[in-house]
């Protein structure tokens, strides 16, 4: 029997959906070291047991739901969980993470991990007791919303409380941009409520009577107490519970980090006064994504009456709002409102959803989708009415819903007519609501992270360039960013090598990547992580296994034929605004991409001319399997 | 001389004392941005973005009478 580390449960339970059976295994501590967890541990789980070219939305696919030693809802920003599978958007690396109480739940249910194969003969959910491990028919949840399906699942369990992970009608359909919810928060990102919808299972609900046995008590609570003393302290946790992430829509506009009219321009000049509407007429309070979260950032948010009347609910973010904004030039909060809550019921990505929504707008106004092709709506930009309606049809595949649900690049590649140049995305995933013509960081961290371009891993993009945050990693080589020009391309892919071993780590670790930001650096991380597991790890053997696993979800790409050229940015991104506050400015335009990217190459000690990890970086990285 | 000012999220609490009632602020005639910021007290490690009368500016913009101005910070969120 292996030896049991604090921290862990020590066991993660395997679900076979094509005969409804179950293992529970051992985990190797070797590779929990060398891992963590998160993304990590999944990392090296899917990289040996999913086979090269395997169909993502096949039985052979599986789907890992992960925890760290950090879940916890206790430990500050320990209430998530981080889900892992290969991506039907992209064929390569997909994760997304969702805050929640499942996450603490799993580890309550006696397991770390989770991981899901196979694929049931019929619509079925999962309910996890303890060791009590049950299959019940979904058949009647079938079209649901997920809201419905919450309730339904909850009812038939008796038990009001029980955490439910489940997907809406969308990832039923197998729709690519498809998520799986936890309530209003969502695992949004890379598709992975089509991975469970394609696997016919409809939910899990989890719950458990175990406490996660830790190494050293007495340590851990000084530990929380002073993290917690930092977030009190902090201007950020303020203001994230005042404002939420919606709180920088101004900031990001005027900084020309505020993507809009599908990537036209850098800023719009009218975030000011769509923020201003929001918070004064729509927010109805904050709300934390898990028990206990001390910062609480998430916004609960309602359109009392009028066109587009929606009921309170948690789901109005920066990212969503910018999407149905900012991406469709739409001035009308209350429709954005209304369709970040319909992505939400149905189970779609609100990133995907708007930029998908743009790119048909954009196709619609160049003639290349005609008025006869889209059932009639009218696809003008700006016009609030046909968010919520395309939502909708993207969520149940009506209509052109049915094409645009296959996410930008699959869509203009099946509608060809010169709409390729519209599908803004890296490798196939839809771009967030972030500029690299607002700091050239983010331009080197968009082309190259492994899931493609999304809103967490770049994140520290902007953060470093214009925020001038710098999340305690000065220290371990990142140069002051009140030292670097914003606007400067050189010396930028340098940077952006340690940004991401630093900043992979709260997906590792499944912590909450704004308690970074509010004071939570990487050596309080490793503190806390000393003290639930009694492991000496420092700041330094972190960012060792956060550039291990940076490279192994490199090679899980590189397996499925991803190679240097798509670590690329869309040409749009590249170019002067056409409007906004920075039109035609030169500075934003980014003009030696593949410079920066030779300079990151080499910072990681990959081939230059193919992007592959050279034979000397594995083997510092025990990767030379 | 006389410029009216704003400022957002995280800066909000650096007009306390500082910015009258009407939302202005009296100057030194051709003060910097940079120099406005360090009037406020705004510590120089925190990211800032500038608008003045809606148009981006370097921290080096010398101010004049009447100047409306925005000072941006990030919480940031994603």
């Amino acid at each position: 029997m292996p030896e049991k580390i604090k921290g862990y449960m020590g066991e993660q339970l395997r679900i076979s959906l094509n005969d409804k059976s179950y293992k529970i295994e051992k985990i190797d501590t070797k590779v929990l070291r060398d891992y963590l967890g998160g993304a990590g541990y999944a990392a090296r789980v899917l990289y040996d047991e999913i086979p090269k070219g395997t169909d993502p939305l096949s039985p052979e696919n599986k789907l890992m739901f992960t925890t760290s030693p950090l879940t916890a809802n206790r430990i500050p920003g320990g209430g998530s969980i981080m889900l892992c599978f290969k991506s039907p958007q992209t064929n390569a690396w997909g994760e997304s993470r969702c805050g929640g109480d499942f996450g603490p739940d799993l580890k309550k249910a006696g397991y770390d991990f989770l991981v899901i194969e196979g694929k049931s003969a019929e619509p079925v959910y999962l309910v996890i007791n303890d060791d009590k491990i049950e299959f019940r028919s979904a058949t009647g949840l079938m079209g649901k919303t997920v809201n419905e399906k919450l309730k339904i699942i909850r009812k038939e369990l008796s038990d009001p409380k029980i955490s439910v992970m489940c997907i809406g009608p969308a990832g039923e359909k197998l729709v690519k941009i498809a998520t799986v919810m936890f309530e209003h928060r969502a695992a949004g990102r890379c598709g992975a409520g089509a991975v469970m919808g394609s696997k016919n299972l409809i939910g899990i609900a989890v719950k458990g009577s175990h406490k996660t046995p830790m190494a050293q008590p007495a340590k851990l609570t000084e530990t929380i107490k002073t993290c917690l003393k930092i977030l009190k302290e902090s201007d950020f946790s303020t203001n994230l519970k005042k404002h939420g992430t919606t709180g920088d829509m101004a900031a990001n506009d005027a900084a020309g980090d505020w993507p809009t009219k599908n990537w036209h321009a850098n800023s719009w000049g009218k975030a000011e006064q769509i923020y201003h509407q929001f918070y004064n007429k729509h927010l109805v309070k904050n709300h934390g994504c898990y028990t206990g979260c001390p910062i609480a950032c998430g916004r609960i948010s309602e359109v009392k009456e009028g066109r587009f009347k929606t009921p309170a609910h948690e789901g109005s973010e920066y990212e969503s709002l910018s999407a149905f904004t900012a991406f469709v030039l739409n001035e009308n909060i209350e429709a954005a409102i209304q369709a970040t809550y319909l992505c939400n019921e149905f189970g779609i990505d609100t990133i995907s959803a708007g930029a998908i929504i743009a790119f048909a707008m954009e196709c619609y106004e160049n003639g290349i989708l005609k008025k006869e092709e889209v059932g009639d709506i009218d696809l003008t930009w700006g016009n609030p009415a046909v968010l919520p309606e395309l939502v909708r049809m993207i969520s149940l595949r009506e209509g052109i819903g049915d094409t645009l649900a296959e996410g930008v690049k699959i869509a203009s590649e099946r509608l060809g007519r010169g709409s390729e140049k519209y599908a803004i995305h890296g490798k196939g995933l839809e771009a967030p609501a972030h500029d690299p013509r607002s700091g050239k960081v983010l331009g080197v961290a968009y082309g190259t992270a492994n899931r493609g371009m999304c809103h967490i891993h770049p994140l520290e993009g902007m953060a470093y360039d214009s925020g001038k945050m710098d999340w305690g990693l000065v220290k371990y080589g990142v140069p002051d960013p009140n030292t670097i020009d914003r606007w400067d391309e050189k010396g930028k892919g340098k940077i952006v090598k340690i940004l991401q071993d630093g900043l992979i780590l709260p997906d590792i670790l499944n912590t909450c990547k704004f308690f970074m930001y509010a004071g939570i650096h990487i050596d309080h991380l490793a503190q806390l992580l000393s003290a639930v597991t009694g492991w000496k790890i420092d700041g330094q053997e972190l960012l060792k296994i956060g550039e291990r696993v940076m490279n192994l979800q490199r090679l899980f790409n590189m397996r499925e034929g991803f190679h240097r050229e798509d670590d690329l940015l869309p040409e749009r991104m590249k170019q002067k605004p056409a409007f906004g506050f920075y039109e035609n400015e030169d500075r934003c335009a980014i003009k030696d991409f593949e410079g920066m990217l030779d300079e990151y190459y080499q910072a990681r000690s990959w081939d230059s001319k193919t992007g592959i990890p050279l034979k000397e970086k594995l083997l510092e990285l025990a990767l030379d399997e | 001389m006389k410029i009216k000012i704003k400022l957002y999220t995280i800066l909000e609490k650096y007009a306390k004392g500082k910015v009258l009632k009407d939302n202005t602020i009296i100057l030194p005639k051709a003060t910097t941005l940079q120099g406005l910021s360090h009037c406020l007290n705004i510590p120089d490690k925190i990211g800032k973005v500038y608008l003045v009368n809606d148009l981006p500016q370097s921290k080096e913009y010398r101010l004049r009478e009447g100047d409306e101005v925005k000072i941006f910070s990030f919480i940031g969120g994603g």
